[in-house]
């Protein structure tokens, strides 16, 4: 009976001591800044939301040592969209109207990130779009949204800096016939048609002898690699990715492709570069991203960082989220503020110093999407750091022929 | 009430959509308006679905291609055209309709497996067409830029309040439309070939027009509720006619109960809230999903609603 009524007791005490402490963890809760992460988590291609999430983590844990936004320690909610964008703008909605996030980072792949564009244009919510590549996202006033940023590479850019260096390679080395090899869809078709685009523009001389559309993921490469070798060109463009490119290096090895012709791609990055058994020397790449490239003591710190922390390498998307964080931090502080105008103001046409930035800083320009980020194109080899001699691409020209195009796609 | 069974109907469904409408004006939480905004989608298009596996015993693995159909044709005509929104949406069924009666046409004659998979073919087709008509569609990036959400009568459904009242009327309407249609004399013919068509054959049946009838109307229904879907996205987007969004239509019917009108409306509700808390949880949610269908395949051995209707039944006897 004794014990009974002690038990009770305490029972009593603690519950009226949790009582008036309730405020304060209600308060200490309500202090810390929820920002909402959207990505595809799980499938076949996670990594795009892991080595997303993993960069996010460590700018957490930088921001918050540096005492967090305004003064709040900050939060990430993750959330799996599963790459569907019906779930992509479900989750949206979800983590600002219930979750109570105060801003996004949505690193959804292409029409993810398109859908929680419409739902950001309804909420007025700030958002930097970190992994859509899709150029009409920002360029396409029509598609732009007053709150919506995109910290990320951009296809354009990417098509009009790779042609540059393709022509002067072709020019140097006396390479005219190509042949191309890209996925059946969207993305490998318009782009592999953007490229060539700008390409021709800068050498009118070069003759395409045959293109090769294998299917996303297919597993067996030989009817293609066999075709492209009959066609006798000098040199192949790929616009493969991920498991379908190393698989393409793997197979192309076995009927020695890559000893018959020069072979350039823009996709070739750590996942691929490590997976790869065999990787040739000379194929002609972009760094999407490279721990050497830009060659400064921040990125390698970063890279090196994040290899020890995760135990792998950091992605294109990597270090895409951890700008995104870093034009957050610079936003807010200037606004003051976590309201979407007020950061939307602060983020056009700011200028932030980041390792990742071609000369060491990165702009988000008027249109939402940022320029001079490291874009460079050189050469593989077996060993790290994978590819060499990188030449960075030349933003001038990037700008000048990309509004050039937004005036033929009546954007401008 | 046995002897005015659409009355009773009728009521039902004016008490539920009373309770809808007026819940937000005890306590707006977003995250139930845009639940009720998704059931809303999907129920019309699980229950469109039970017209033909469960009322006339015809299983479609392709109806997910009507839903996107709808979705993509009012997405469209909301973008190219200045209709008003209630004009775009019945001209979206409308076209769904055609859809479906040319799938229709080549599918319904086809015993049951070869009309299951010949109606999945149907629906890769169309997937394939979206994908490759690239300067209509989009592509694989989906119809961009965001539906222009008109006013109708005041309402502005770019706001969550609105799109939910509107997505409660037009969820419970349907419902009630399609309810009707299974109760009427049309219901029982569809029933009667289920079970024997043999027999209502030599009844004087005329068997295709029958279920090329459920067939079309079935389309439409899914077709509604790709109008709703594309207003939630504020676009069109491929996933919404792929094969995967027919298998959620399935396992929300599977989930429900196929004999019982309510049960793909509930298997809808059970499927989604799964869907919307184990996703807040884990990134397994494909595991999760997968052992609760498993329970309910094995454990109760049919939907929801029939294993209660059955129990009810056995308790009664």
């Amino acid at each position: 009976m004794r014990t009974r009524k002690i038990g009770r007791r305490t029972l009593l005490a603690t519950g009226t001591a949790g009582m008036l402490a309730a405020p304060w963890v209600a308060g200490a809760q309500a202090k810390t800044l929820r920002i909402g992460m959207q990505s595809i988590l799980s499938g076949p291609i996670a990594l795009l939301g892991t080595s997303s999430r993993n960069a996010l983590q460590m700018e957490a844990e930088r921001i918050n040592a540096a005492g967090g936004f305004l003064g709040r320690p900050i939060e990430f909610v993750y959330r799996d969209s599963k790459g569907q964008p019906q779930e992509a703008a479900r989750v949206a909605r979800e983590l600002v109207n219930s979750t109570g996030c105060e801003l996004l980072i949505d690193a959804e792949a292409s029409s993810g990130s398109f859908a929680v564009q419409e739902v950001v244009r309804d909420l007025g919510v700030a958002c930097i779009h970190t992994n859509s590549e899709t150029s009409s996202l920002t360029a396409d006033p029509k598609i732009r949204v007053p709150t919506a940023f995109r910290v990320a590479r951009q296809g354009v850019h990417d098509a009009i800096a790779g042609s540059t260096y393709l022509a002067k390679f072709a020019t140097d080395k006396k390479i005219s016939k190509w042949a191309t090899c890209s996925p059946d869809y969207a993305y490998g078709r318009d782009t592999t048609a953007q490229y060539l685009e700008f390409f021709k523009r800068a050498k009118p001389d070069i003759e395409v002898v045959t293109q090769a559309w294998p299917k996303l993921g297919q597993a067996d490469l030989t009817e293609v690699i066999t075709k492209l070798i009959q066609a006798k060109p000098q040199a192949l463009f790929t616009l493969l990715y991920a498991g379908d490119l190393s698989a393409f290096v793997n197979q192309g090895n076995v009927y020695a492709l890559f000893s018959q012709m020069t072979v350039a791609s823009p996709n070739f990055d750590y996942p691929v570069l490590t997976a790869i058994k065999n990787l040739p020397t000379g194929i002609q790449s972009a760094t999407r991203y490279l721990e050497t490239f830009p060659d400064n003591p921040g990125n390698k710190a970063w890279g090196e960082a994040y290899r020890k922390k995760f135990n792998e390498y950091p992605t294109n998307w990597s270090w895409q989220n951890t700008v995104a964080m870093q034009f957050y931090e610079a936003a807010v502080k200037k606004a003051n503020s976590l309201d979407g105008k007020a950061l939307a103001a602060a983020l056009t046409g700011m200028k932030i110093n980041t390792p990742f930035g071609v000369d060491g800083t990165i702009t988000m320009r008027d249109d939402h999407t940022t320029i001079n980020y490291a874009i460079g194109w050189g050469q593989t080899v077996p060993k790290p750091p994978y590819i060499t001699d990188v030449k960075p691409a030349d933003w001038g020209r990037i700008v000048e022929l990309e509004t050039e195009w937004k005036k033929e796609q009546h954007y401008i | 009430m046995r002897r005015h069974p659409a009355l009773r109907d009728a009521l039902i469904a004016a008490i539920a959509l009373v309770v809808l409408l007026l819940i937000p004006a005890f306590h707006r939480s977003p995250a139930f308006e845009d639940y009720v905004i998704r059931v809303s989608a999907m129920a019309l298009f699980a229950t469109s679905l039970n017209l033909l596996v469960g009322g006339a015993g015809m299983v479609s693995f392709g109806h997910g291609m009507f839903y996107g159909l709808g979705a993509y044709a009012f997405a469209l005509l909301m973008q190219m055209t200045d209709l008003s929104l209630p004009v775009a949406a019945l001209a979206a069924i409308a076209i769904t309709a055609v859809g479906a009666l040319l799938v229709g046409a080549v599918c319904i004659r086809l015993g049951t497996i070869y009309f299951a998979f010949v109606t999945l073919a149907m629906q890769m087709l169309f997937f394939s067409i979206i994908i490759s008509w690239q300067s209509l569609t989009g592509g694989d990036q989906g119809l961009r830029g965001g539906i222009p959400r008109r006013e109708l009568f005041g309402f502005e459904l770019g706001s969550q309040l609105h799109l939910y009242q509107f997505c409660a009327v037009v969820m419970v309407l349907g419902l009630l439309a399609m309810r009707h249609i299974a109760a009427s004399p049309f219901g029982a013919t569809l029933r009667m070939i289920r079970d024997n068509e043999t027999r209502a054959g030599f009844l004087g049946v005329v068997l295709w027009r029958a279920r090329l009838t459920a067939f079309v109307l079935a389309g439409a229904f899914a077709g509604l509720g790709g109008v709703l879907a594309a207003l939630f996205v504020s676009g069109a987007y491929p996933e919404l006619a792929d094969w995967p969004n027919s298998g959620q239509a399935i396992f929300a019917v599977m989930l429900g109960g196929i004999d019982t009108f309510l049960g793909p409306l509930v298997g809808t509700m059970i499927l989604l809230a799964l869907n919307d808390i184990v996703t807040r949880v884990t990134e397994y949610h494909g595991l999760v999903l997968g052992l609760v269908i498993l329970a309910f395949a094995l454990g109760l051995r049919r939907g929801l609603l029939d294993f209660l209707r059955l129990r009810r039944k056995g308790a009664k006897a």
